[in-house]
C-alpha cells in the first residue's frame, strides 16, 4: 500500500499535495458544512409544500371529463355489478389492448385480492414525462362513492383511502412507457450534475482567482507545475463534490431504505428501471460533464484577477449552462424539435440537454454518443486551455485580461 | 558544472515591444549575483523567464544545467517576488506545511517550527495569516522562500516593505545559506547592499547588459567609481 502511494505521488508530481492541501482547508471551513445543510433544508420545505399539495388533491375526487372513456375490471367485487364502468370491456388483456388502441382513455383493474395487496392498477396513454397524473385518484372516487356507508373490511379501506393505485402508463406503439420508471437513475445524476453547479461554481473559481488575489502566484508556480497546480485544484474540488453530496444522499437513502415497506415508496421503487448500459454512460456523460464546467470555471478563473471580475463572468456562464432548463416543456414534448437540438449540441448547454434527453428516453445512442464525444473533448480542451492561461496570467495581478496566450 | 544559472542569447519580445534584446551572463554556484537596472530594465522579465512564466522569444535560460522545472526537488529554488503575498485564510504552520511539502521537505512541519521558533513566531503558529502584522507577514514569507535549503535563492526587491529588524534577518539568513553554498541572485536599487552583499554584478539598460561582472573589475572599467554613480552615468541623471 505504502509502496502503491509512494508510485502515485511520484507519478503525479504534486498533484495529491495540491488537493490534500485544498479538501483539508474547505473541510476545516464551517462555510462547507453550512452549505450541506441549506440544500437538504430547501429541498425538504420544497418536499413537503408538493406532498400537502398531493395530499390535497388525494381528496378531491377528480370529474371525468366529457367524452373519456373510462372502464374498471372489478374482480374484488366492491362495485355492483351493473355500474357504467363495466362492459366495455371484460378482462384485464382486452382492457389493456383498448387503451392502447385509443377506445379506452383511463383503465382501472382491481384485482380479486386487493383486501390484502391493497393495490389497484391504473392503465392510460403517457405523452412525456407525465409525473403527477391525478387521474388514478378518480378510482378513489368512484369507489368511495359506491361503498357509501357499507361497513365491511374491504369497504372500511377503500373509505380511509388506505390503498394504493398503481400507475401503468403505455404508449400508443403498445410498449410499457414507464418514462418515470426509467428516467429516475437519469434525472438522479442531472440532479447531482446541477448541485454541483450551484455548489461548486464558486469555490472553483475562489480556487484559481485565490492565488493571483493573494499574490501568491509566483511563489506557488516555483514549487508546483501549473498544470499540477490546476489538476490538483479540480481533483480537490471534485471529491469535495462528492463529500458533500454523499452528505445528502446516504442519509436520503437509509431513509428510503428504512420505509421500503410503505406503499408509496415500494410503489416508486418498484416502477424504477435500471439499465446498466444506461447508468454507465450517464455516468462517464455525469463525470464529462462535471471536467468540462470545472475546466470553464478554472478557464474563466485564470483569465481575470479577483473574485469580483471572476463573477461577472461566471454568471453568464452558468445560465448558458442550464439554459435547457428554461425550455423543460420543449423537452417534455416528446418529439425534438430545433431548440431541442440546438441546446443539445450547444457546449455549454450540451450536458444538462443530453442528460434531460437521456432521462426522457428522447435521445439515440448515436446522438447520445455525438455529445458524449463533444462534452470530453470540451472538457479536456478546456482544462488544458486553463492551464495554460493560468501560467500566462498568473503575475498579471491588476487588471481584467480577456487576451489568450499566444503560442510561441 | 560551475553555474547554477546560464543565460544564453535570451531575446524577450511582448507583441511588438521588445524588452530583452540579448543577454547573456551565468550565475556561478555560490555566489551572490547582483541583477542591476533601473524599472522596466527587463530584470524581473528576466527572472520570469528563467523561472519559466514567460517563454523566451529567443535564446536558453538554464538552472542547473536544466531548464527549470518546479517539480523537480533536485533543484530547489527559493524565491521572494517583488509581488508577494501568502493565503489570508490559512494558519501560518498550513501555509508552510503546504510550500514545504511542494519542496520536497521530508519532514516540513519540523522545519516550519524550527524557523517560527527562531524568527520569534512559535505563538503564532497556529494563528491565521491575516491576523499578523505585515512584518510578521514578512518572516513567513521568508521563511518560505529559504525552506529546503535551496541550491538558487532569488530575491526580487527583497527589503522592499521590510522593517529594520526583518532587513537585518534576510541579510543574515542570505549570509547563512552563502555559507552553505547556496547562490544568491539579488535584485535591488540599494547600491549599498550590492557593494556590501554580491560578488558580481550584471547592469541592465535597453534590454542589453550595459556593465557584467566581478564588482571590483566593474568599477575598474569605470573609472574606480562607485556602483552608484556608475549606475548615474549609464541611466543618466534623470532616468534612474
Amino acid at each position: 500500500m505504502r509502496f502503491l502511494w509512494k508510485y502515485m505521488e511520484k507519478m503525479m508530481g504534486n498533484v495529491l499535495k495540491v488537493a490534500k492541501f485544498e479538501i483539508v482547508r474547505q473541510l476545516k471551513k464551517p462555510a462547507f458544512w453550512a452549505a450541506i445543510l441549506i440544500l437538504p433544508i430547501m429541498i425538504g420545505v420544497i418536499l413537503l409544500i408538493g406532498y400537502l399539495a398531493e395530499e390535497q388533491d388525494v381528496n378531491v375526487n377528480p370529474e371525468i371529463t366529457e367524452g373519456t372513456v373510462v372502464a374498471i375490471t372489478d374482480e374484488a367485487g366492491i362495485l355492483p355489478a351493473e355500474n357504467p364502468y363495466a362492459g366495455i370491456c371484460e378482462t384485464r388483456e382486452e382492457c389493456i389492448e383498448k387503451v392502447k388502441n385509443g377506445e379506452v382513455d383511463l383503465y382501472y383493474y382491481i384485482p380479486a385480492d386487493f383486501g390484502e395487496t391493497k393495490r389497484a392498477e391504473f392503465y392510460h396513454i403517457s405523452e412525456g414525462l407525465d409525473l403527477f397524473n391525478y387521474d388514478a385518484n378518480i378510482l378513489r372516487g368512484i369507489l368511495a362513492n359506491v361503498v357509501g356507508t357499507r361497513v365491511d373490511a374491504m369497504d372500511a379501506m377503500v373509505l380511509s383511502g388506505g390503498y394504493e393505485i398503481q400507475d401503468n402508463k403505455l404508449t400508443k406503439s403498445g410498449e410499457d412507457a414507464n418514462a418515470l420508471g426509467k428516467a429516475v437513475v437519469p434525472i438522479a445524476i442531472l440532479v447531482v450534475f446541477f448541485m454541483f453547479i450551484a455548489l461548486f461554481g464558486n469555490r472553483f473559481l475562489m480556487a484559481v482567482v485565490e492565488e493571483k488575489e493573494n499574490r501568491i502566484s509566483e511563489m506557488i508556480l516555483t514549487s508546483v507545475s501549473a498544470q499540477h497546480l490546476i489538476v490538483g485544484k479540480i481533483a480537490a474540488m471534485m471529491t469535495l463534490g462528492v463529500i458533500q453530496i454523499a452528505t445528502l444522499v446516504i442519509p436520503a437513502a437509509i431513509l428510503v431504505f428504512l420505509n421500503r415497506e410503505n406503499p408509496m415508496v415500494a410503489g416508486i421503487l418498484a416502477s424504477v428501471e435500471i439499465a446498466p448500459t444506461a447508468v454507465v454512460m450517464n455516468l462517464i456523460l455525469f463525470i464529462a460533464s462535471v471536467f468540462l464546467y470545472a475546466g470553464t470555471c478554472v478557464f474563466v478563473g485564470s483569465l481575470v484577477s479577483t473574485a469580483r471580475d471572476a463573477s461577472s463572468f461566471i454568471g453568464p456562464t452558468i445560465v448558458a449552462m442550464v439554459l435547457p432548463l428554461y425550455f423543460m416543456q420543449l423537452f417534455l414534448a416528446g418529439e425534438p424539435d430545433f431548440m431541442v437540438y440546438f441546446l443539445t449540441y450547444f457546449p455549454p448547454s450540451a450536458p444538462i440537454a443530453l442528460m434531460l434527453r437521456s432521462g426522457f428516453g428522447t435521445l439515440s445512442t448515436g446522438e447520445f454518443l455525438i455529445g458524449l464525444i463533444e462534452v470530453v473533448t470540451l472538457a479536456v480542451v478546456m482544462v488544458r486551455l486553463s492551464v495554460v492561461t493560468f501560467r500566462k496570467n498568473a503575475i498579471n495581478f491588476d487588471k481584467v485580461r480577456l487576451k489568450l496566450p499566444r503560442r510561441k | 558544472m560551475k553555474n547554477i544559472v546560464e543565460v544564453k542569447n535570451f531575446r524577450m519580445d511582448f507583441g511588438d515591444k521588445t524588452v530583452i534584446r540579448d543577454l547573456s551572463f551565468e550565475v556561478k554556484k555560490g555566489e551572490i549575483f547582483g541583477l542591476l537596472g533601473a524599472n522596466g530594465s527587463g530584470k524581473t522579465t528576466t527572472l520570469r523567464a528563467l523561472l519559466g512564466f514567460y517563454a523566451p522569444t529567443h535564446g536558453e535560460l538554464l538552472v542547473d544545467g536544466k531548464v527549470y522545472d518546479p517539480e523537480d526537488t533536485s533543484v530547489v529554488v527559493g524565491y521572494l517576488p517583488e509581488e508577494r503575498g501568502l493565503y489570508r485564510k490559512e494558519s501560518v504552520i498550513d501555509t508552510m506545511v503546504y510550500f514545504g511539502e511542494l519542496k520536497g521537505l521530508s519532514n516540513p512541519r519540523e522545519w516550519a517550527l524550527g524557523y517560527l521558533e527562531r524568527v520569534g513566531l512559535l505563538d503564532k503558529a497556529n494563528e491565521k495569516v491575516e491576523k499578523l502584522s505585515g512584518g510578521q507577514q514578512q518572516k513567513v514569507q521568508l521563511g518560505i522562500t529559504v525552506m529546503g535549503n535551496p541550491k538558487l535563492l532569488i530575491l526580487d526587491e527583497p527589503t522592499k516593505g521590510f522593517d529594520p529588524m526583518n532587513r537585518k534577518l534576510l541579510m543574515t539568513i542570505i549570509n547563512e545559506l552563502h555559507q552553505k553554498g547556496t547562490a544568491v541572485v539579488l535584485i535591488t536599487h540599494y547600491m549599498d547592499e550590492v557593494e556590501r552583499l554580491c560578488d558580481r554584478i550584471l547592469l541592465l539598460k535597453d534590454g542589453v547588459a550595459r556593465a557584467y561582472g566581478d564588482i571590483k573589475a566593474v568599477r575598474k572599467e569605470f573609472g574606480g567609481k562607485t556602483l552608484d554613480e556608475i549606475f548615474v552615468e549609464i541611466y543618466g541623471e534623470n532616468d534612474g
